[in-house]
């Protein structure tokens, strides 16, 4: 199993309802949160993308996770809500500040779009109303395929019972379609008294209809392995990273982007199944778990490639399971 | 779909009875196979102070060690493999990690190493290893089992190069580890602990006397009480819970079991720690000598609790955690010498032996 990750905890301008927020969240037993900035764009008015405030400025220093001996590692997400195709535009150079992309599509035209198409990690499952919508088998199987997951949030559950009843209604209508799999389960929380701890939305997954393993999979290796392909979605097919390095020399060394389309990304949870099972531990410097977090919690954006580590980008060297 | 919200996670109840005047009683094996006991409570009824031998007992019972961040190719260093290790005289449990979540890491004291591992970690390590038995879809926990003892693990050999090759400079493995106090002495460990941050701590020991307890009719013969009702008794009493169920109390409605009586005092004495077989055996022998004594009441019992977080359960087995961990074994200890055992482990576990 992974390591209980809450993929969805709103932003608020207050500094201190985002430590607190934070703080629960370790407290918890959280080792993942990932703060949602959540877009909006209307018809009337045209509002720019946010920009993600830095960690560091959100929260510092970076509490301990309970019951374990690391900080709690702090993502950032970008959630658009799409009431037009036009409100998504894909490869726009505002979404690479953000570690995540979620998308919530109001219409099933959209919905459909965000299945097959759009590059994005998350689809979220609104719970604030009645689905206008159903579930279609075959955009929900081409959403599995390629990575994508559903996300459903339960905190608009504790807040309010009308919304308790469409939240339920809603998830056990897409855990018959997709049948538990890429499903996560997170809070959007605003409040930390909106958070519960993960062997608690273990057990409200049951009420959405996934079995026991899988809402426990719903909460650790399911979002593992979003952040993974959220990973790979700044890289090509994940094989090959470029970082900026002290010396301008180095630079660019990975193939051009559009080398993802050869269907590389595969089906998550291996995600680097592609044959090259080492590389994407060795992009985080010679296999140290803390590797990646430790770049992350140095104040940076939360974008890897701005670890500025030096080292050359292309790390396919030495897939360890090899036997000597 | 919701079939399943009837039913809680598996549990696993092994009840067993016997005596300990009988020859062929598995009871000391039984104890030997949990190698890492967390916690031993024990309620002795119509007794209102620990009998002194009791407490001798516990008093002597061996520290353990904490030792901050070390690094598991340690483990395998050559003098501490020819020290410690070979003669079987320790244990050791990575402190700190969940075992549904981190790595972690157990020491038995016949030799074995044994590494539970998440996905990424298993796959950098690059040393053979099986998946966890209870993986669901996908693999993401293995186990890497391995014997020190074994001659092709001796240093220097293939196995033992490419196993500490790997937590050496591939997957650098560091957690907190407790460690235990080796009988004759912590010489042997003294070249590991000095070279990193360690504290030594003596297990938990506490005494609470209870008055005007209602408890179960227990005799010796069969099914007197149902083993359910019965630990669930026990654990409410260990617990501090009120089993009155009074109808001003929203807190707890667990009762106890019929037929029941109602003591006047009872003694609930728990010690806390990383605690061996041993010590587990040498407290249920001095609870037989306080039963052996003729004023006493009828019975007395002994639970021993796992670690939630360990790898390893009952004779080295794997033990997970998929909503609980719990594994632990509950002895009620008869006047007569008999005894009714019962072993429980939870969904991610085998069945106890």
């Amino acid at each position: 199993m992974a390591v209980f990750m809450d993929l969805n905890v709103g932003f608020s301008a207050e500094r201190s309802r985002m430590t607190s927020l934070i703080e629960t969240a370790a407290h918890l037993g959280f080792s993942t949160v990932a703060v949602n900035y959540v877009f909006e764009p209307t018809a009337q008015k045209k509002p720019e993308i946010p920009t993600p405030t830095p960690i560091r400025e959100l929260i510092d220093p970076l509490p301990v996770v309970q019951g374990r001996s690391r900080p709690i590692r702090v993502l950032n997400r970008l959630t658009v809500v799409m009431s037009d195709s036009s409100h998504f535009r894909p490869n726009a150079a505002e979404y690479r500040g953000f570690d995540l992309l979620a998308v919530q599509p109001t219409t099933e035209k959209l919905f459909h779009a965000a299945c097959m198409l759009y590059d994005v990690d998350i689809i979220c499952i609104s719970v604030t109303e009645k689905l206008p919508f159903f579930f279609k088998r075959a955009p929900v199987n081409g959403a599995v395929d390629r990575g994508v997951v559903f996300e459903v949030s339960y905190s608009a559950a504790i807040r309010d019972s009308t919304r308790r009843r469409y939240t339920i209604a809603n998830a056990v209508s897409l855990m018959e379609s997709c049948k538990g799999k890429n499903v996560i389960l997170s809070s959007a929380a605003e409040k930390p008294l909106e958070l519960r701890g993960p062997y608690d939305i273990t057990n409200l997954g049951l009420l959405f209809g996934l079995s026991e393993a899988g809402t426990k999979e719903a909460v650790s290796s399911t979002c593992r392995s979003v952040v993974l392909h959220a990973e790979t979605r700044k890289s090509a097919s994940g094989i090959v990273y470029t970082m900026k390095s002290c010396s301008e020399s180095s630079g660019q060394q990975g193939a051009p982007p559009d080398c993802r389309s050869s269907g590389q990304q595969g089906a998550l949870p291996d995600c680097r199944s592609s044959g090259q099972q080492g590389a994407l531990p060795d992009c985080r410097s010679s296999g140290q778990q803390g590797a990646l977090p430790d770049c992350r919690s140095s104040g940076q954006q939360g974008a890897p490639p701005d670890s500025g580590e030096g080292a050359p980008a292309a790390k396919r060297a030495k897939p360890h399971l090899t036997s000597d | 779909m919701f079939g399943g919200l009837e039913r809680t996670p598996r549990t696993l109840l092994v009840c067993d009875r016997s005596s300990f005047l009988d020859e062929k009683n598995r009871l000391s094996s039984q104890v030997e196979q949990l190698h890492f006991n967390y916690k031993v409570s024990m309620l002795l009824p119509e007794c209102s102070s620990a009998p002194s031998h009791l407490e001798a007992v516990l008093n002597s019972i061996d520290s353990f060690y904490l030792i901050r961040k070390l690094p598991i190719h340690e483990l395998l260093d050559k003098h501490f493999l020819e020290t410690a290790v070979h003669q079987g005289r320790v244990s050791g449990l990575s402190y700190g990690t969940r075992i549904d979540e981190d790595n972690c890491v157990a020491l038995m004291p016949n030799g074995h190493l044994s590494l539970s591992l998440d996905k990424d970690s298993f796959e950098v390590l690059g040393v053979e290893g099986k998946p966890s038995r209870f993986n669901q879809r996908s693999n993401s926990r293995f186990v890497v089992s391995v014997d020190l003892t074994d001659s092709a693990m001796a240093p220097g050999g293939r196995g033992y190069q490419r196993l500490v090759t790997g937590l050496r400079s591939r997957l650098q493995l560091k957690t907190d580890f407790l460690l235990s106090h080796p009988p004759g002495g912590g010489a042997s460990l003294q070249a590991l602990l000095s070279r990193y941050d360690w504290s030594e701590h003596r297990p938990e020991i506490r005494s609470h006397a209870l008055k005007d307890l209602s408890c179960p009719l227990l005799t010796s013969d069969l099914q007197s009480c149902d083993p359910h009702r019965l630990l669930e008794w026990l654990g409410a009493v260990d617990a501090h819970v009120s089993c009155e169920n009074s109808s001003s109390s929203f807190l707890s409605s667990l009762v106890c079991p019929e037929p029941k009586t109602r003591m006047s005092r009872a003694l609930s004495v728990s010690v806390c720690g990383l605690l061996r077989p041993q010590d587990v055996h040498r407290l249920i022998q001095q609870i037989r000598c306080y039963l052996d004594q003729p004023l006493v009441e009828n019975w007395a019992s002994l639970t021993v609790h796992g670690f939630v977080d360990s790898p390893v359960s009952w004779g080295g087995e794997e033990h997970g955690v998929l909503k609980g961990g719990d594994h632990f074994y509950s002895l009620l200890m008869f006047h007569d010498h008999t005894y009714q055992l019962h072993l429980a482990a939870g969904a991610h576990d085998t069945c106890p032996p």
